[in-house]
């Protein structure tokens, strides 16, 4: 009940977020039981209809990466106060968070099937003069358990991601250093090496800053130094000094740019490999496929935190520095449906090239199967800027206390995204070209 | 009412304020802050602190009342022009330091200057010198997150103070520090002030923070008193006598 109110009374770009992903569940849904139709019209042609089959695990990856984004956007799902008082905890709200996703996802099974019994005649005769009866097994009875099974996949598949992804986790604990001992077994260890007759050493015994018994973190002990300082002006030992901590500009730079260019050019190379022999092996060519996508959904966090490194290279300005920064921050975020969006965008462009001219063989089915694949990828990218966004709104609210322009944030926000198509564009085109060029030979 | 003298730099006039959702803020508020002072304005919690310096600051509009800065009326000008006076005259401080946390330290404290339009290497220079007086200078590079709590603070109080802004508003900037580190930072951004003749408004609860200012403002409910009574000890007689509810 608390999760229908809830999902009652959310704002409507949430509510339109969740109707995408019912969308995309009812054309999941529809490919699914279409390829149900088939079988049962060609019941002699079993591995036929099992490719079928395996292609709808397209769309159906598709479809559970949305929800999986609207379902972590979805703020009426997220920790709250006012939730959390009443001891609606990070579990409760997961398991909410789920049956919202399974509430969506049935909507759209529910809305495929009815399509479905439309297109077949089973509710009202046949509509558009029977053009779908031999596609869909029009005059055959619907077996009842087939079609529930496929339709229930999608929403279990979808509930279970979800509540996986946001099951609550502690945040991590601290790497913890291993126990140093002191002189003779004695607990913790001094900061400097302590060398023989160093205690009683002239100066090394000072009167410590007033309050500040307790000298463990280094900051602590800068604080007692300059107090020290403020106090007696005396120049302080310079072992007691802490060393300035290195610089880490780059601890947060992801580590799949390498994996990601070593698999794409393993999967472009498979396909060249197998363009050379006449009869193309169709299990080569989907190893590339898949390789070079996976290698492209690899690289995209790296490639994101590349485009925003060079958008503040040089010496940036206020502008540059945060549209640069902010892409490099959310390399993570972004990155991984940004690479989905290039891998899929980069297939299609390879697939139209193939069929040589604006996709003329491409049946009803497989339109939309790669209508429900590319809306779905990019409504899951939209979701990821969403997502992003509503991490940096306390941040961009101190930014407008300081007294930034909003048309400086909004030019920002417009430099990031342009900035990003620039890269990403030609870099799905040359990698569409180099996979269609073997086999168009 | 008595004239404002003219040293006064900010003064408001019978300050009313009523948040959005119809809860009082401030009823009738007069106060004027004297160029290069510290003022200090206290109360406890719920008081009015809070929205009373986001008036004055121009955060918040105000709709009953007036308020002066140099002369100028600042509850006549519209959100752009109290915008570019924020960016260009005042300087804030939050409870919480937010820094901008993919910029390091460095760049958080020259990102004011930089938004005034002053060229990289000058705010860099003012920002790194800044950070070296409040003793984070070794630190100028590291990302926020890799600095304790009073550190970020003493950065936020550095982004503040930077752009050297005429009036610096500070809302509880020691409020969640502990004591060593509460007086640390208070003593370095009083000093400052007080060197550069920036003026400061700090809102506070803490009787300690109050002495380090020239002059406090006590709030209560929203408005002003000059003398405070609260039944520290729960004493059933005397209570009645005692009561602010009027």
């Amino acid at each position: 009940m608390l999760a229908l109110r809830l999902t009652r009374a959310a704002r409507p770009a949430v509510q339109l977020r969740r109707l995408l992903v019912a969308a995309a569940s009812a054309g999941t849904g529809l490919l699914l039981l279409s390829s149900l139709g088939h079988a049962l019209a060609h019941p002699e042609a079993a591995d036929a209809a099992a490719l079928r089959l395996a292609w709808c695990a397209a769309p159906l990856a598709a479809t559970v990466y949305l929800a999986l984004a609207v379902a972590r956007t979805d703020p009426g799902t997220r920790p709250r106060p006012g939730l959390s008082a009443v001891g609606l905890g990070p579990a409760r709200l997961m398991a909410v968070s789920a049956l919202t996703t399974a509430l969506s996802c049935s909507l759209g099974s529910l809305l495929a099937l009815l399509i479905f019994l439309h297109l077949r005649g089973d509710l009202t005769g046949l509509p558009f003069d029977g053009a779908a009866a031999g596609l869909l097994a029009a005059g055959l009875p619907l077996p009842v358990p087939a079609a529930a099974t496929l339709l229930t996949v999608l929403p279990v598949t979808a509930t279970a991601a979800v509540a996986v992804a946001l099951r609550p986790r502690d945040p991590r604990p601290p790497v913890r250093v291993p126990r140093r001992f002191g002189r003779f077994g004695a607990a913790g260890g001094s900061a400097g090496k302590e060398t023989f007759g160093a205690y009683g050493r002239f100066g090394t015994r000072l009167p410590q800053a007033p309050g500040d018994g307790r000298t463990d973190a280094p900051g602590d002990r800068r604080t007692a130094t300059t107090a020290l300082l403020e106090t007696e002006g005396d120049p302080p030992a310079p072992e007691n000094a802490p060393e300035p901590p290195a610089p880490d500009t780059d601890a947060d730079s992801p580590a799949g740019l390498p994996w990601g260019v070593a698999l794409v050019t393993a999967g472009l190379a498979a396909q060249a490999y197998a363009g050379r022999s006449a009869p193309v092996p169709v299990l080569t060519v989907l190893l590339g496929w898949l390789l070079t996508g996976t290698g492209l959904v690899l690289a995209g966090p790296g490639l994101t935190h590349l485009c925003g490194r060079l958008l503040q290279a040089g010496r940036p300005g206020a502008l540059r520095l945060l549209a640069g920064r902010g892409l490099m921050a959310e390399a993570a975020r972004i990155g991984r449906p940004l690479g989905v969006v290039c891998a899929v965008a980069s297939a299609g462009c390879a697939l139209t090239a193939l069929s040589g001219g604006p996709a003329p063989a491409f049946g009803p089915l497989s339109a939309l199967g790669a209508l429900v694949v590319g809306g779905a990828t990019l409504a899951t990218l939209l979701t990821a800027a969403v997502e992003a966004r509503q991490y940096r709104a306390g941040h961009t609210a101190a930014l407008l206390r300081l007294g930034a322009r909003p048309t400086l944030l909004r030019g920002a926000a417009a430099l990031r995204a342009a900035v990003l198509p620039a890269l990403f564009g030609p870099l799905v085109l040359a990698i569409a070209a180099l996979s269609a060029l073997p086999l168009s030979r | 009412m008595e004239a404002p003298p003219d040293n006064d730099v900010l003064w408001a006039r019978s300050l009313h304020f009523t948040h959005r959702d119809g809860s009082p803020g401030l009823a009738g508020i007069s106060l004027g802050v004297r160029q290069g002072e510290i003022l200090a304005v206290s109360g406890p919690r719920g008081s009015g602190k809070t929205t009373l310096l986001r008036c004055l600051s121009g955060l918040l509009p105000v709709r009953s009342g007036e308020v002066w800065f140099n002369s100028s009326p600042l509850h006549t000008l519209g959100p752009t022009a109290r915008e570019r006076l924020r960016r260009e005259r005042f300087a804030w401080i939050d409870p919480e330091p937010v820094l901008v946390p993919e910029l390091n330290v460095w760049e958080n404290a020259a990102l004011p200057l930089m938004l005034r339009g002053a060229g990289r290497r000058r705010a860099k220079v003012c920002a790194l010198e800044w950070l070296e007086r409040l003793d984070v200078g070794d630190r100028a590079r590291c990302r926020p997150r890799a600095l304790r709590h009073a550190e970020r603070q003493r950065v936020a109080i550095a982004r503040a103070l930077a752009p050297g802004p005429e009036i610096l508003f500070a809302d509880e900037p020691t409020a969640p520090l502990h004591h060593a580190d509460r007086t640390h930072v208070l003593r370095t951004l009083t000093t400052a002030a007080r060197s550069h003749g920036i003026t400061v408004v700090l809102a506070t609860h803490d009787p300690d923070t109050t002495a380090l200012a020239d002059r406090t403002v006590a709030l209560l409910d929203g408005r002003r008193v000059h003398t405070v009574h609260l039944p520290d000890v729960p004493d059933a007689e005397g209570r009645a006598a005692c009561s602010l509810s009027v």
